[in-house]
């Protein structure tokens, strides 16, 4: 095992980390308006609601646009276009929104640590040439640290699940231990989403209505704790 | 930020950036009610303003601000802190510090950005990574044995402003013994009264920022 072989695990457990700042507290990515209406009132509901955000909008859209990211890493204008493609794939506002600010979380800490290709891409967004996008950062940056394509989509994955679970805990509508339950439970769709097929970039998508509707809604809503 | 007043930018480059001043403190304590005192004196002053705010539940305080008149509206970007004020000015501030970053280009003339937090408990701190300077707001209403729970929003703040003196008389709380303790339990670090309806304090408040964070006196 070679030292770079050594470290990675540990890396890769640094930067899947909820404690790194990425911005994730502040984002529900739909549950509170789903939440607040009564429509997600259980365990099972966030059970439901997270399973639909990893499979038919996080393994179908993100994924794809991360691993493609991972592929081009050093290709700044297939990532413009991988970036643009994710900007016009996502129909809410604060979808949008939060994938950029994600991003940008994300790239200003990498900026500090002087991780490879953060401060070109960190500049093309502040110039207007990239929107920064969650996921394509993500590719990025995890493959300028050496984390290969399974990592990096796992580690997103993990993120996304533990943002989810702790924006329902801090909602009040699971406990803790029922988020542990549910993050257990789903292991599997989420192990077996990264074994499917990547698709090309052009037939990326997700369908995720209710989650969509409901990031549409809560642009509007006066009572927000999250910012989408 | 260096003592030159330049800001090294997430995309690598130096530029001109505004001090930034956290404003911190329990809910109802008048983080929102100082910062409208301080804005039109700074403002008096030819100092540039800008705020971000970090409502809880609404965007009370931005809305507010945004509606005041004090402070063009562009100028106060609200943040959601996900139901976790701390974490959002301390663990982790990078929503705040974009916000931030975000005011400073679109306002380059801007010589101080405040960051309100959402309100919360005396354990409230901000990262010296989001914040150059932060200020503690307590309020006599709350008690007069807050400063001897020496929370560290308390302890550790660059400021603590004691808010509300008019109202420590009527619910039996002695302000000439919070300020007191204060000044013990920080060690003699800066602490002020403030009333924000009378604007009393406010004058030297803006004078120990002056003097601490904006040197605009040098």
């Amino acid at each position: 095992m070679t030292k770079d072989n050594k470290i990675i695990p540990l890396m890769l457990l640094q930067h899947s980390d909820s404690a790194f700042p990425s911005g994730a507290v502040s984002f529900s990515w739909g549950l509170e308006t789903l939440v607040n209406r009564g429509i997600v009132n259980k365990a099972d509901d966030v059970q439901a609601f997270l399973n639909a955000h990893l499979t038919a909008r996080w393994a179908s859209l993100d994924r794809i646009m991360l691993v493609h990211a991972h592929q081009s890493w050093n290709d700044p204008d297939r990532i413009a276009w991988l970036d643009t493609l994710t900007e016009a794939q996502s129909l809410s506002a604060e979808q949008r929104q939060g994938s950029r600010q994600m991003g940008a979380a994300m790239l200003q800490m990498h900026c500090k640590l002087g991780t490879k290709r953060a401060k070109e891409i960190s500049t093309a967004i502040s110039e207007g040439k990239l929107y920064g996008h969650v996921s394509v950062v993500q590719g990025v940056l995890w493959r300028a640290l050496n984390f290969d394509s399974y990592q990096a989509q796992s580690m997103a994955a993990h993120g996304l699940s533990t943002a989810v679970l702790s924006a329902a805990v801090r909602l009040s509508v699971i406990g803790h231990e029922d988020a542990q339950r549910i993050h257990s439970v789903l292991l599997p769709a989420v192990a077996a989403a990264l074994q499917k097929p990547v698709s090309e970039p052009e037939e990326a998508h997700s369908f995720a209505p209710q989650i969509e509707i409901a990031s549409m809604m809560h642009e509007m809503d006066e009572m927000r704790l999250f910012m989408n | 930020m260096n003592d030159t007043g330049l800001r090294l930018q997430a995309s690598g480059g130096l530029q001109k950036s505004a001090a930034r001043i956290g404003i911190g403190g329990p809910v109802g304590s008048g983080k929102t009610a100082l910062i409208e005192c301080l804005i039109p004196d700074l403002v008096s002053r030819g100092i540039e303003v800008a705020v971000v705010t970090n409502d809880l539940v609404t965007k009370e305080d931005a809305k507010r601000l945004q509606n005041s008149g004090l402070i063009s509206p562009d100028r106060v970007l609200p943040v959601e802190a996900g139901a976790c004020p701390h974490t959002i000015i301390r663990e982790d501030p990078s929503l705040n510090i974009a916000a931030a970053d975000k005011l400073n280009s679109s306002f380059p003339e801007l010589d101080v950005i405040f960051i309100e937090s959402g309100g919360d408990n005396l354990a409230s701190t901000f990262s010296l990574d989001l914040v150059d300077y932060w200020m503690f707001v307590i309020d006599t209403g709350a008690g007069d044995d807050i400063p001897r729970k020496k929370g560290p929003g308390i302890i550790r703040s660059d400021l603590l402003v004691v808010n509300k003196i008019d109202i420590g008389p009527y619910v039996g709380a002695n302000v000439d013994l919070i300020k007191q303790e204060a000044v013990e339990v920080r060690n003699h670090r800066p602490t002020l009264l403030t009333d924000c309806k009378r604007k009393i304090g406010i004058d030297l408040l803006v004078e120990q920022l002056i003097q601490d964070v904006l040197f605009t006196d040098v």
